[in-house]
């Protein structure tokens, strides 16, 4: 007797599945995100954590608002078809009937969902060379979709309506733009509690390669959308007793059961607690090594830097780069070889390249820069060339293959030129003077690269810095470039400390 | 009571209230009112009032390639609800009882489109809108097009899943920085193909919808 009872339920979740209208949705949410997310996700580079922020961002775009506007039109089904005082005589309670309705869409919906993030996973797998699948944003993501599903399900349950699904779809819609919106803006110090926000900005290129992502911003983010899942269940639970009047509220209770009452309350304060929670802890986050950190939540023991065995390249200069990105080592190294070999003997020549970390904790919009993180550029004893993925002009981002090309190799050599010319990084001190343009330009030409741009010389009115146009720094790289090869070397070697300290002008170039 | 009290013939019925209006007019009003028409408008209304909102408290990028990301959603969210009027009550009784029904669905497509593109264009009036009416006069009947000829298959109660699929999509085109025709929301207000393609397929929809109608079949299971 107890099977069959236990089955009973389990058959309407069945007929309910087999009948559901995701169903016929489900090959638009594929194309969607074979579209979108699945198209952007192919254009970073493959490394776990970056390629992961798309379960967060673009798939919840593409899922959310479907989600909340089907499981509206699903909710709504009694109410559009009034069938409301016919289904109230039958032996299951309304909770029943509901729960078996939403159980059925999000099935459909989450089994989409997770065929969709295996996809990405597996695309992944087969490009990436370092690392693992990260499973906080998969949880994240769930409770996403099940959130925006559970919010059109309680909007179709109370305002049932012809009109309801596709309003409670545009909700879903302009409820993760505006978060985006505001999860892009924020910045330390300022106020926290976007990061909350269904969709947040594609973390930097090596996030949770040098240091492990904290979850401390996910687990907030599970709190805050269960929180919410949870009080709309207990809002459904109790929708029975708010269509009593005032004056029927304990008929009312006594109709819908009080345990089944007791059992709302419980879910809407637990809902509403847990809700809170998470946004007061949001609004204490602060920008940590990799990521953001909540005190409250945070585990100093993951800030600690991920050891690993660099994969090195290149003989005239050893080329290292964390293993994440040992795709793009050939192309690394293979730009930089003749670029060392045309500084090799000069005082403070680099003996060796390595990837850094970013040194920033979410994107560079976000303005977020950490003290005592290498910057990019040459320095030490013996000189290393420390370079990251976030190259401005030749990053480490997108498809390996990518870098396969001229103009990539040309921009990785520019930095690495610029770098040595410039000296070691100083704060505010990464424009070139006209004299170190000047080098540049003419050791690219010697190695056979095209000439380089650098457009950072101009400011905003046309003015040029130093004194000198575009013209005239080509004439003297020219002039400089047309130079033997040893005669270059030797002036380069003997007036190195005054071209980086930035007192060279362009007629002192021979 | 005795049997000549019910022999006595009752009152005789109060004559209906002569309709002020030509038969026609009373017509298209019936059925605008079982379209849930004046509902329809009334949620057009809010979806301007959002983006006047949006625009008034610095929801969306203002300017630049992405600020027509929020009103793009609008837009094609108000194209959504006013084609949820094309669904019919009455089903088969109708379509063959009314010789009419073309020019009514005709009518009412017609109709809605335009109050949609007004109804949006007055709530932002003075608050430069992205665009301006010809980039949203665009978008809500390309989108509406979708929409119409979504609803001669999925019936018009579920006909705003596609022009919800194209937004998203749209989304996608806009931030790829598109320059296809078809992805006629990410263009520039004057591109020629993309208007083209947007009443190209309007004007398909339309004259399917005013034709065969909205199915009723697939809705009604839902």
């Amino acid at each position: 007797m107890t099977a069959v009872a236990l089955s009973r339920p389990a058959r309407v979740l069945r007929i309910e599945i087999r009948r559901s209208v995701v169903l016929w949705s489900v090959p638009l949410l594929a194309a969607l995100f074979f579209f979108d997310s699945f198209r952007t996700v192919s254009g970073f580079a493959p490394v776990w954590t970056v390629r992961s922020s798309v379960l967060t961002t673009n798939m919840i775009e593409d899922f959310g608002p479907f989600a909340a506007g089907l499981a509206a039109w699903v909710a709504s089904r009694e109410g559009r078809r009034k069938t409301g005082d016919l289904l109230a005589a039958t032996s299951r309670p309304a909770w029943a009937r509901q729960l078996c309705a939403l159980g059925a869409t999000l099935f459909w919906l989450l089994a989409t969902y997770l065929a969709c993030v295996a996809a990405v996973y597996i695309d992944t797998a087969l490009q990436a060379t370092w690392g693992g699948p990260p499973l906080w944003p998969i949880a994240v993501g769930v409770v996403e979709v099940v959130t925006f599903a559970v919010i059109g399900f309680t909007v179709g349950a109370l305002f049932p309506g012809r009109f309801t699904a596709p309003l409670a779809a545009i909700g879903g819609f302009l409820l993760a733009f505006i978060g985006y919106h505001a999860a892009l803006g924020v910045q330390p110090g300022m106020s926290t509690y976007a990061l909350l926000s269904p969709s947040t900005a594609v973390p930097l290129g090596d996030a949770g390669v040098f240091y492990h992502v904290a979850p401390d911003l996910a687990i907030a983010q599970v709190m805050f959308m269960g929180g919410i899942t949870v009080g709309l269940l207990g809002l459904l639970t109790l929708a029975p007793v708010f269509r009593v009047s005032y004056r029927g509220l304990l008929a009312g209770i006594s109709r819908a059961g009080r345990w089944l009452c007791v059992a709302g309350v419980a879910l809407l304060a637990a809902g509403v607690a847990a809700a809170a929670t998470a946004f007061a802890l949001a609004g204490t986050a602060k920008p940590g090594v990799s990521g953001w950190d909540i005190p409250a939540l945070h585990d100093a023991a993951s800030d600690q830097p991920v050891p690993y065995t660099p994969d090195c390249a290149g003989i005239a200069l050893p080329v290292c780069v964390q293993p994440a990105f040992s795709a793009f080592l050939p192309a690394a190294a293979a730009a930089l070889q003749p670029a060392a070999a045309e500084l090799k003997g000069l005082p403070g020549a680099p003996v060796r390249a390595e990837l850094v970390s970013d040194g920033n904790g979410t994107r560079n919009t976000q303005g977020m820069l950490f003290a005592g993180m290498p910057k990019p550029g040459v320095s030490g004893a013996p000189p290393v060339y420390n370079f990251n993925s976030d190259n401005g002009m030749a990053p480490l981002w997108g498809s390996p293959a990518g870098t396969d090309n001229a103009g990539w190799r040309a921009g990785f050599q520019q930095v690495f030129l610029s770098a040595f010319v410039a000296g070691p990084p100083q704060a505010g001190a990464d424009i070139l003077t006209p004299a170190q343009q000047a080098v540049v330009t003419a050791l690219m030409t010697a190695i056979g690269s095209p000439a380089p741009q650098f457009d950072e010389a101009f400011t905003g009115n046309g003015q040029v810095v130093g004194g000198a146009t575009q013209a005239q720094i080509a004439a003297a790289a020219q002039r400089f470039g047309s130079l033997s090869p040893a005669a270059r070397h030797a002036w380069l070697a003997a007036h190195l400390t005054a071209l980086r300290a930035g007192t060279l002008t362009l007629n002192q170039l021979p | 009571m005795t049997a000549a009290e019910v022999r006595s013939p009752s009152a005789a019925p109060a004559a209906p209230a002569r309709w002020p209006t030509p038969p026609g007019v009373r017509l298209a009003w019936l059925h605008w009112r079982s379209r849930r028409v004046p509902a329809a408008v009334l949620a057009l209304a809010v979806c301007g009032g959002v983006l006047r909102a949006a625009l008034e408290w610095g929801w969306l990028f203002k300017t630049g390639h992405f600020a027509q990301e929020f009103p793009m959603i609008v837009e094609g969210g108000a194209a959504a609800v006013l084609v949820i009027t094309t669904h019919s009550p009455f089903g088969e009784a109708e379509r063959t009882a009314s010789r009419w029904l073309p020019y009514l669905r005709l009518g009412t497509a017609l109709a809605m489109t335009g109050m949609a593109i007004g109804i949006i264009q007055l709530c932002v009036t003075g608050a430069s809108l992205d665009g301006g009416i010809l980039v949203m006069a665009r978008n809500v009947l390309g989108v509406t097009g979708i929409g119409l000829l979504s609803s001669l298959v999925t019936g018009g109660l579920l006909a705003w899943i596609l022009p919800m699929g194209y937004i998203a999509f749209a989304e996608y085109a806009l931030l790829q920085s598109w320059t296809n025709p078809w992805t006629w929301p990410v263009r520039p207000p004057t591109d020629r193909g993309a208007w083209l393609c947007a009443c190209l397929v309007f004007g398909i929809g339309l004259a399917a919808f005013t034709i065969r109608g909205a199915r009723t079949r697939l809705a009604e299971d839902g």
